[in-house]
């Protein structure tokens, strides 16, 4: 999918959401009221059979929203059997969006909370104390304290920086191997959701009862 | 956990909370269980006057949770919007639960300080601040006319503060030697002891109370069924562990090997239970009774408590589900 469908493609999820939620406050009917009865759930694939572990998205993330020197919040980890170097293997490591989030659930200011408009699991530096609390209530450990203003972070699907322009997340925008795809789960229409009826596709540590937005492809096994 | 998909690179790179918390829940849980101690003595007894063992318990109570206090504001990156929190509330939070009660049960510590230190401090009004004495009176008019209603309060909340410290930390689903059941009850149970130990001393150091005295008696008395119920849960905790998942299998070499395996050996066991328990009944009784025996196994019980704060907090933090 080349990129301009794929931002056209964003930018009705985003007309969507804010559409549904007009009709909503105005109790209008639409024409389109079966992706109205749902919030959007904004969700992310990660290819591992496409991921060639450039880490162009990571430098890209850091770009766009400003994270401090030596500071990410999302990493590419090579995860290549060492017995097996032919055939590479990456994985993202990131904020996996938790539906039941534990990290806005623990937040004592709600700093760390789920978007109003968009669902996804955001924080707002102003209010976080840094108690940390969020920090070792999520299961992934993917937030950290950012060095320069003190307070926790984590991925928010660039919900402040490209999201708001309406653009796609940095991660996605930057990847030239099509390894990222994002987009509504709860949207039936959407790439991501075609994307998932077709392949199969896992989420990390379901038994943490989170519910995870990210999901990952698996690389199938070369030979035998 | 899936193999096909998995890492090991984590961002908040091990122990996120360090040991000012170790010492916040040591002092929370011994605050709170002075407390609980002092006053289901009173019950018990049917006490009606200032005993030394609640003038101990009560400065101890409120001493302890204000010293928490400056360590939870201390291990905090932003220490000056701490207000933040006491603002802001998110009841699915155990620490804002947390933060609620400890507003109720700072102002009730400092109340049942006022009724053990009535008649010192009403002399000292006599003496000095004499326009403070009348309203001091009626401070203490109101405060002893609905004594009873404040006791019952003060005991709830007590319990209230010893159990949260627990469930704040059983809630991180990441640490398999957290994320268990037993944890709060270990607390409440660790939090009593350390009550029991403190209480006992401050009373006998500064109160002039007699180690052989029937409260310390009673105080002396339950302290072992108190440890007996702590080694239980503790047992339950490491049970759990040895025949659970394997990533609760990986936890339990905290128990094995490393730094943490002697802080639990020598700390928690060596210190907080074989000491007190050699001191009182395997030297004789003679050397049992004595001030010395008194003071140190009372001592090695608080540092027990707060060993086993640190490895909890500790090896939790550093046994991960990232095997
Ligand atoms: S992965 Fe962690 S930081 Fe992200 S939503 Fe889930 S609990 Fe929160
Ligand atoms: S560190 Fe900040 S965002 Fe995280 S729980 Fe504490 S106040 Fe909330
Ligand atoms: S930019 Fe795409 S291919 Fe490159 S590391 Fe990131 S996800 Fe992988």
């Amino acid at each position: 999918m080349d990129t301009n469908l794929k931002r056209r493609a964003f930018v009705k999820y985003l007309a969507l959401g804010s559409a549904s939620i007009t009709a909503a406050s105005y109790g209008a009917v639409n024409d389109k009221p079966k992706a109205q009865t749902k919030k959007p759930n904004f969700g992310m694939i990660f290819d591992q059979n496409k991921c060639v572990g450039c880490t162009d998205c990571e430098r890209a993330c850091v770009k766009v929203n400003l994270v401090p020197k030596g500071q990410m919040r999302l990493f590419v980890e090579d995860k290549t059997d060492p017995n097996n170097r032919m055939q590479k293997r990456y994985v993202r490591v990131s904020c996996q969006q938790c539906v039941e989030a534990p990290c806005a659930s623990v937040c004592p200011t709600n700093a760390c909370h789920k978007d109003l408009l968009t669902g996804i699991t955001t924080t707002n530096a102003d209010d976080c104390i840094a108690c940390k609390y969020c920090i070792v209530a999520c299961p992934y450990d993917v937030r950290f304290i950012n060095s320069e203003n003190h307070a926790a972070e984590s991925c928010n699907f660039c919900l402040d920086t490209n999201l708001a322009e309406g653009k796609e997340p940095a991660c996605v925008e930057a990847c030239r191997y099509d390894a990222l795809v994002f987009g509504d789960l709860n949207d039936e229409e959407s790439h991501i959701s075609k994307l998932l009826r077709i392949k199969d596709s896992l989420r990390m540590r379901p038994e943490c009862g989170t519910k995870p937005s990210l999901r990952y492809i698996p690389a199938v096994k070369m030979g035998v | 956990m899936n193999g096909a998909i998995n890492y090991t690179h984590t961002f908040s790179s091990g122990v996120v909370w360090h040991w000012p918390i170790a010492v916040y829940l040591l002092l929370a849980g011994m605050s709170g269980g002075a407390l609980i101690v002092a006053l289901l003595i009173r019950y018990y007894k049917k006490q009606t006057g200032v005993t030394p063992l609640f003038k101990g318990a009560s400065l101890l109570s409120l001493v302890t949770i204000l010293l928490g206090m400056v360590c939870l504001v201390a291990d905090l990156d932003k220490p000056l919007y701490f207000w933040k929190i006491l603002i802001n509330y998110n009841f699915t939070s155990v620490m804002s639960i947390g933060v609620l009660a400890l507003c109720i049960y700072i102002p009730l510590s400092f109340v049942v300080i006022l009724y053990a230190f009535e008649k010192e401090l009403n002399a000292f009004f006599a003496n000095h601040f004499t326009f403070l004495k009348a309203f001091f009176g009626l401070i203490m008019n109101i405060l002893n006319f609905i004594r009873p209603l404040m006791f019952v309060l003060t005991l709830i909340f007590a319990v209230a503060i010893c159990a949260y410290t627990g469930f704040l930390i059983s809630v991180l689903v990441r640490f398999p030697i957290l994320n268990t059941s037993a944890l709060p009850a270990l607390f409440v149970a660790s939090g009593l002891s350390a009550g029991i130990a403190g209480s006992g001393l401050i009373a006998a150091m500064f109160f002039r109370e007699d180690t052989h005295s029937s409260d310390l008696k009673i105080l002396h008395a339950i302290e072992w069924p108190v440890m007996a119920a702590e080694i239980l849960l503790i047992g339950m905790i490491f049970v759990s562990l040895i025949i659970g998942s394997d990533v609760q299998k990986a936890a339990s070499m905290a128990f094995f090997s490393g730094e943490y395996a002697k802080m639990f050996w020598i700390g928690v066991v060596g210190i907080g239970f074989v000491i007190p328990i050699v001191f009182n009944f395997l030297l004789g009784k003679t050397f049992a009774h004595t001030r010395f025996a008194f003071y140190v196994s009372s001592l090695a019980s608080i540092i027990g408590v707060l060993m086993l704060r640190m490895f909890i907090l500790y090896a939790g933090q550093t046994y991960s589900i990232f095997i």
